[in-house]
């Protein structure tokens, strides 16, 4: 415990813990949106695009980020309206699409010697974050914050009946792509610290727990946020203290307090 | 009498099939126009056309002014986290604004009133019967103060005071000036108002008007 204290004391140490909880926050409290609205694939695919574009990128020598974050907005925006507009059948295909994306990337960064680099893009790595990233996530916090408290009345009448906005002349479409960029931008700054395969389970998870508790939407959005905050302080010190991967002990803590939310508030 | 709705050989297609073919009709203000017909005639596709959720293969759609949809009941998510009063206040929304006024809370709870819900302001919707859900959904309509308001089915599995109530709050807006166009399968709905029209649907297309 003074140890992990001690550790706060590095600033590139702090400048991860920070970063990396925005991003935690950020992505359960969209999370809520996206398993309300039965998106939950949505994360999981993203970032195995991600890693797609991460290695094809690092293998042809371009800038990885400048490459993904495109991408993975372009890849979202298909997912959302795929996953929409054929339903069962579409998420389907986007499981497909997102595990040959995955393959792909493994095969051209074992093919390009690449290992090491995959091996981070797979599971993450903490200590990934620069200043640049920091000031980024910072930003992206503020924005989801920003969407989330101006357009609060919008997102619950959206997430609850999509159509019925639609009948109030309500530009839905408009809504959707904001939440299909903020998603996006979160499984790209996410994915590095918490790897790919694990990112999808910080979006989930916290909103998945919440909705045992929370009886309202609005308490819902809150409490995944917190739920996610302590999941990520909690696990990221459980990691220290038994020197396990930052990204696995996350999603261990999370599944925990699942599981703990779960036995304590049967319904 | 202005007149709120205009659909002129309205086609509404899914893929091959052609669930509207050729509908023509117009609601104005004041008037009450029953929509009828078997299952899969067409009634909530042609619903959901009027409604700006569908668009038309060929035709025309014509609206002017405000207009509130009531969904078939089987549409919603039931388990939800929201409370009644919430979804009702949704009902207020339009393009432009973003937060409730006073105004839109005070409608709001006005409109659960005449439909005998406001003890029911708190619950959750996943706890409610399918007709209160019904009156929610109804409740939900009347306070975006519509001058044309559709209903899909909004009477299957109503009790008779359920009924009442909503025939009521129907006639009311009517003699207020909003124009009415209801989806019913049930030929004795037609019992309880005057209507001013009555379309049957069969396969797509109007049989009777
Ligand atoms: N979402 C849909 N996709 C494809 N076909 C549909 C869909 N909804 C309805 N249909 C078809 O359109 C026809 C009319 O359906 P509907 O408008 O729901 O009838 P009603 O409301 O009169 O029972 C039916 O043949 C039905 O199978
Ligand atoms: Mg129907």
């Amino acid at each position: 415990m003074n140890g992990f204290l001690e550790l706060l004391s590095y600033p590139f140490v702090m400048r991860a813990v920070t970063a990396g909880t925005l991003i935690s926050v950020c992505a359960s409290v969209l999370g809520v949106i996206l398993v309300l609205k039965h998106y939950s694939l949505i994360g999981h695919g993203l970032s195995e695009i991600g890693f797609a574009s991460l290695s094809a990128a690092s293998a042809l020598g371009l800038p990885a980020m400048a490459i993904t974050t495109p991408a993975v907005i372009t890849a979202s925006f298909i997912i959302m309206y795929v996953s929409q507009r054929y339903r069962t059948a579409g998420d389907i295909a986007i499981a497909i699409a997102s595990s040959a994306a995955l393959s792909l990337g493994v095969i051209v960064s074992s093919v390009s010697g690449q290992t090491s680099n995959m091996s981070s893009y797979l599971f993450g790595s903490i200590l990934a974050m620069s200043d640049s990233d920091l000031l980024l996530s910072v930003m992206l916090s503020a924005a989801v914050m920003a969407v989330f408290i101006l357009f609060y009345n919008r997102l619950f009448l959206i997430t609850y009946n999509e159509d019925y906005a639609r009948s109030l002349g309500i530009n839905t479409a408009l809504y959707q792509a904001v939440i299909s960029v903020l998603t996006a931008l979160v499984v790209v700054m996410g994915m590095r610290f918490m790897g790919t395969l694990l990112i999808s389970s910080v979006i989930i998870l916290p909103a998945v727990t919440a909705r045992q508790i929370a009886s309202g939407f609005r308490l819902l959005v809150v409490l995944s946020g917190i739920i996610s905050l302590i999941a990520f302080i909690l696990g990221l010190m459980v990691s220290f203290m038994l020197n396990l991967p930052a990204g696995a002990s996350v999603v261990m803590v999370n599944a925990v307090i699942l599981i703990i939310v779960k036995v304590l508030f049967r319904k | 009498m202005t007149e709120r709705l205009r659909l002129e050989h309205a086609v509404i297609k899914y893929g091959d099939n052609t669930a509207v073919n050729d509908v023509s009709l117009s609601v104005c203000s004041g008037e009450m126009v029953f929509i009828t017909g078997a299952n899969g005639s067409g009634k909530s596709t042609l619903t959901r056309g009027i409604a700006g959720l569908l668009t038309l293969s060929s035709g025309t759609l014509e609206r002017n002014g405000r207009m509130s949809y009531v969904p078939q009941v089987e549409e919603a998510d039931r388990n939800f986290p929201a409370r009644v009063r919430e979804i009702v206040l949704t009902g207020t929304q339009r393009p432009g604004r973003l937060f409730y006024s006073r105004d839109d809370r005070l409608r709001a709870e006005g409109a659960m009133r005449e439909l005998g819900i406001d003890g029911l302001a708190d619950r959750e919707i996943r706890t409610l019967s399918g007709g209160q859900l019904r009156r929610v959904f109804l409740a939900r309509a009347l306070c975006g103060e519509p001058e044309l308001l559709l209903l899909d089915e909004p009477c299957a599995g109503l009790d008779a005071e359920s009924h009442e109530v909503l025939f009521s709050v129907l006639g009311r807006i009517i003699a207020e000036g909003c124009a009415v166009l209801m989806v019913t399968h049930d030929v004795s709905d037609l019992d309880w108002i005057n209507a001013s029209r009555i379309i049957t649907l069969s396969e797509g297309r109007i049989k009777i008007s």
